[in-house]
């Protein structure tokens, strides 16, 4: 029998990373009895393998669950989403599925940048708010103060907040209450036509890709046909049902209601996130508005080991492509490399994990070049031209301006911190915007920075010098034209154009002494001597040298010798497995990664 | 196991009066109190054997045998008795620290039927035997020298280079005072920094520092132009033999021809597993004594990569690797195992090759260890 909409709840669970969303998923699941109690683990949501390794969230996930209230039986979708700032295209595809978030912020931590930045996210799409304060279990936990910094950043009534704890259980069933009282059902009517979402989508490689789907309209049967917006394209439905948390099949899904879809889709490209799913013929429903592309902040290159596994690496990132759109790559090649990807992401982390997921579901060897931020260049000419990679900076002559991206950061910290922030920020050429008290010793300090600054070792920098206690959240603002310049890398007289990087003129010194001295102790001697220069244009301005193999020769190899020399020969030969030889020299994938090196006199 | 029965047997002796601050063999130093043990325990190992071994030649290596004297010595021949057999001609090989030897310890040697004693004289400098630690003078060597000539004995004698300090000009007077001596043979070692050593944790305390690479290379090359010209040929990496005088014992390890090892760290090659004894010597005496498995490591080679460390050992050794002899001993093709890598010495002039044999060049063996990867693959 299909449920009333009035019956059901959509909403996400957002917070900063850590404080809590998928272990109040666990509490949710248990108390409502979704998952039997012996089948629970801690953060049972964060399935896949890296999330379990790194025991953070990286992919949403949805999950139905029933709940009595008041004697009447609901239906809750729940979607727990990740914290860290790079995966919060997840959360905002997440929030638009959804009437309600239930917020959380860790009672000892309090409010943080990813508090702030999801919670806006929810507020803008006129999303029900449910505050809670978790893990009020704490020794530590200043359950005051961190309301008092709800209040004063987010203009949260303390009154509305729920105490709760994720770890034992204190405040969930009046967290139930609250969702069910606070949130609004979801509008729709099972009888109009149908309109769907895509929220998100898997590839299974026995079911072709499966489709997460949110119902605006109507009703949507097994067996009946649908079409995607998108493609136009028409497929049976093959099977439909709704996560409990894993897949189980049901019958019809009606407006309002979470689910999934398997078509026997074999081709990824006819899957599009933020696409529309309505029937065939003239009766169908027009196309959601969908998402917005997330903004990627860095890009790098990936390459097969094996130069031979490019058509694998393609069909790879084709199919995580669907299950993460929010990472892009187009074909490029290089000198170096050979044929790879250029790929987008939305920061360091994700990009770690896209190459991480790469390797181990798709079992692929890459070597990734060093990350870099887009650029604007305006040529002479009067065209505009978007710089993804650094070998595609035109010939000086050519360039009226070039710009790089800034990004407006808010930095959450500790007030005895202002000054050492203030200074990491002047160093690296930021504008100073404002300073927000949250309490008398809780500041918002904003800075807009130049990406590039940003991106690399800020959050770290940010950890160290707060030990721990600072937050950050950036968001773009635009292209800002700069003084500019490529630094290219020679390897034994040879530009090595996957090592070529775009930094400030001012930087070019430093940052060019420190590459070369870097890939000097990256790169292993060789038969002969090899020079490590960097220059702008046909001016050295770095260099290096790794002086030529003298002598490497086992001077005793009798009886029990050899056992133990081959297995350090067989050690050298898997590190040589991983090189890339350019003219004559092997030169070790991390050393792509080289050039990050900022040097230490700034 | 169905393997050629081997012909080459090697006895490790793990005693020595002191260790040497470089030097990480397996050995006790100070500890004669074990010397029962150790018998003992050699005897069992030697029980292992089915048949007797009938050898070609016969390696007792160390530590430094030399330290058993006459009497010990004689112990140890009375526990080989009828198990380890000399064949008609053989080669037995005694390594001996110059100190040790004696009238006394030369006639029960001849006796005992050794044809060849390795000298480790290490070098003619006062100044550099001091670095290295060793307990013996320039004059004790000679003085050895001579000894075991009239005795009608071969000798070896083990030199180092690349002591700490040392410069080339010490080493070409070393050389110089190796080819004045009558010896038939000659082993010249670079110094290497083992883990565990006296020199190595002085190293990294900064306290004692290996030479430059460049100048290792040239005290290196210095030893292959200076005995050359004395009239030694250059065979293998480290060793050096007058006309007739190669050491056959290690040919048999190059050749990879099956051997028999006994005492603690001693490696045997059956068939394609090479068996190497427990490291510690009071280890092993232990096991062995108590009947349990005194082996460590076991390396199980197919064929293929039995083959491929018959082309690493064989190139090592001057003369080359023939084509011919490689497939005959190993079953494969050299071509079919290494052709690429060779193609690529040759073309960078790291090896020559003339369609039958193929050769490193000097500039190869210098840094041959950086191809093996490619051949081991
Ligand atoms: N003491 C206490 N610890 C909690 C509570 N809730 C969560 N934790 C702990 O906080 C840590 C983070 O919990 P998660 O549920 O993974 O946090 P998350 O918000 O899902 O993290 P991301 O998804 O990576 O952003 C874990 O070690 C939990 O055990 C709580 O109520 N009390
Ligand atoms: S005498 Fe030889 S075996 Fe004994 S400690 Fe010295 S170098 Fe090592
Ligand atoms: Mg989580």
């Amino acid at each position: 029998m299909a449920i009333d909409c009035k019956h059901i709840r959509n909403f996400s669970i957002i917070a900063h990373i850590d404080h809590g969303k998928s272990t109040l998923a666990d509490r949710l699941l248990e108390r409502t009895g979704t998952v039997e109690k012996r089948q629970l683990k801690e953060q049972m949501l964060d399935d896949m393998e890296l999330e379990r390794q790194r025991g953070i969230t990286i992919k949403a996930r949805a999950v139905r669950m029933e709940c009595r209230h008041q004697g009447r039986l609901y239906e809750l979708n729940l979607i727990d989403t990740p914290g860290h700032v790079d995966f919060h295209y997840e959360v905002s595809r997440s929030l638009a599925c959804c009437e309600g978030a239930v917020l959380l912020v860790d009672a000892f931590q309090g409010v943080e940048a990813q508090t702030v930045a999801n919670a806006y996210a929810a507020i803008n799409q006129n999303l029900a708010i449910v505050p809670v304060i978790n893990k009020v279990d704490l020794v530590h936990a200043r359950v005051d103060e961190v309301l008092a910094e709800m209040e004063q950043s987010l203009a949260i009534d303390p009154s509305e907040v729920i105490r709760a704890s994720a770890k034992t259980g204190i405040g969930i069933d009046d967290l139930l209450a609250a969702i069910i009282e606070r949130i609004p059902p979801p509008a729709g009517d099972p009888a109009a036509a149908l309109q769907a979402m895509i929220f998100d989508s898997h590839y299974d490689s026995y079911r072709g890709a499966i489709t997460y789907v949110r119902l605006v309209q109507g009703t949507i049967r097994k067996g009946q046909k649908i079409r995607f917006l998108r493609t136009g394209v028409t497929h049976d439905v093959l099977e439909l049902g709704q996560f409990v948390p894993q897949r189980r099949a049901c019958d019809e899904l009606v407006a309002g209601q979470v689910g999934y879809l398997v078509c026997n889709i074999k081709d990824v490209k006819q899957v599009h996130i933020g696409d529309t799913v309505t029937i065939p013929g003239d009766e169908a429903a027009p196309a959601l508005p969908g998402y917005k592309p997330p903004q990627r902040m860095v890009y790098c290159g990936l390459y097969p080991s094996e130069g031979e596994n490019f058509e694998e690496l393609r069909d790879s990132l084709e199919k995580l492509a669907i299950n993460d759109p929010s990472f892009e790559f187009q074909p490029e090649s290089s000198e170096a490399l050979g044929f790879g990807f250029r790929c987008g992401f939305l920061g360091l982390l994700h990009m770690e994990i896209i190459q991480q997921r790469l390797e181990q579901e798709a079992d692929l060897d890459l070597v990734q070049t060093a990350p870099n931020v887009t650029y604007q260049i305006k040529k002479t000419d009067g065209e505009t031209i978007e710089i993804t990679n650094p070998q595609d900076v035109p010939d000086t002559g050519q360039i009226e301006e070039f710009r790089q991206p800034v990004v407006r950061t808010n930095f959450l910290i500790p007030v005895e911190h202002i000054g050492p922030i203030m200074q990491l920020c002047t160093d690296r050429r930021g504008t100073y915007l404002k300073t927000e008290y949250l309490s008398p010793t809780r500041a918002m300090l904003t800075f807009d920075l130049p990406l590039a600054e940003v991106i690399y070792d800020m959050h770290d920098k940010l950890k160290s010098v707060t030990r721990g206690y600072g937050t950050m959240d950036y968001e773009l603002v635009g292209y800002f034209p700069a003084d500019l310049v490529r630094l290219d890398i020679l390897v034994g007289g040879k530009k090595v154009d996957a090592l070529s990087i775009i930094c400030d003129r001012r930087d070019a010194d430093r940052r060019g002494r420190a590459i070369v001295k870097k890939l000097r102790g990256e790169i292993d001697r060789h038969m002969f001597e090899i020079a490590l220069q960097a220059a702008i244009g046909t001016k050295v301005i770095a260099r290096e040298t790794i002086s030529a193999m003298r002598k490497n020769v086992t001077a005793k190899c009798y009886g029990g010798d050899i056992s133990r020399k081959k297995k350090l020969w067989a050690k050298q030969k898997e590190g040589k497995k991983r090189m890339k030889s350019i003219g004559s020299v092997d030169i070790p994938q991390k050393a792509f990664m080289a050039v990050l090196d900022q040097g230490t006199e700034r | 196991m169905d393997h050629p029965a081997p012909r080459h047997a090697y006895v490790h002796v793990p005693f020595c009066r002191h260790r040497c601050g470089y030097c990480d063999f397996a050995l006790v130093a100070g500890r004669d109190d074990l010397l029962d043990r150790y018998l003992a325990a050699l005897d069992r190992e030697l029980m292992r054997l089915a048949a007797p071994l009938v050898f070609d030649t016969l390696y007792l290596g160390g530590g430094t045998p030399s330290h058993l004297g006459a009497a010990g010595l004689g112990r140890l021949w009375g526990l080989f008795a009828d198990r380890l057999v000399p064949a008609a001609g053989a080669e037995v090989t005694l390594e001996a620290n110059p100190c040790d030897v004696t009238a006394e310890l030369v006639a029960a040697a001849a006796d005992q039927g050794v044809t060849r004693v390795s000298l480790g004289a290490q070098s003619l400098d006062a100044t550099t035997l001091r670095v290295l630690d060793r307990d013996h003078a320039p004059d004790d060597v000679r003085r050895a020298v001579g000894l075991l000539r009239s005795a009608g004995l071969a000798v070896n004698v083990d030199l180092m280079t690349a002591a700490p300090g040392q410069s080339l000009a010490a080493v070409v007077a070393d050389l110089d005072a190796v080819a004045a001596l009558d010896c038939q043979h000659v082993s010249v070692y670079c110094l290497t920094w083992e883990k565990g050593t006296a020199f190595e944790s002085q190293r990294r305390r900064g306290t004692l520092a290996p030479v430059d690479e460049g100048l290792e290379r040239a005290m290196f090359e210095a030893a292959i132009d200076a005995l050359t010209a004395a009239g030694f040929a250059h065979y293998e990496v480290s060793n050096f033999a007058r006309p007739g005088h190669r050491c056959r014992h290690n040919e048999a390890y190059w050749d990879c021809r099956p051997w028999e090892a006994f005492g603690p760290s001693a490696a045997r090659l059956l068939g394609n597993t090479r068996t190497t004894n427990h490291r510690s010597p009071t280890t092993w005496m232990n096991r062995v004594l108590a009947g349990a498995d005194a082996t460590g490591d076991v390396e199980a080679m197919t064929a293929e990569e039995a083959a491929r460390e018959r082309i690493v050992v064989g190139l090592r050794r001057r003369d080359g690797l023939g084509r011919a002899a490689f497939r005959e001993a190993s079953g494969f093709e050299l071509d079919a195992l290494a052709g690429g890598p060779i193609a690529r010495w040759v073309a960078a002039g790291l090896a020559t090759d003339d369609g039958s044999w193929v050769r490193l060049t000097r500039a190869g063996l210098l840094v041959s260890d950086s191809l093996w990867g490619d051949v081991l693959g």
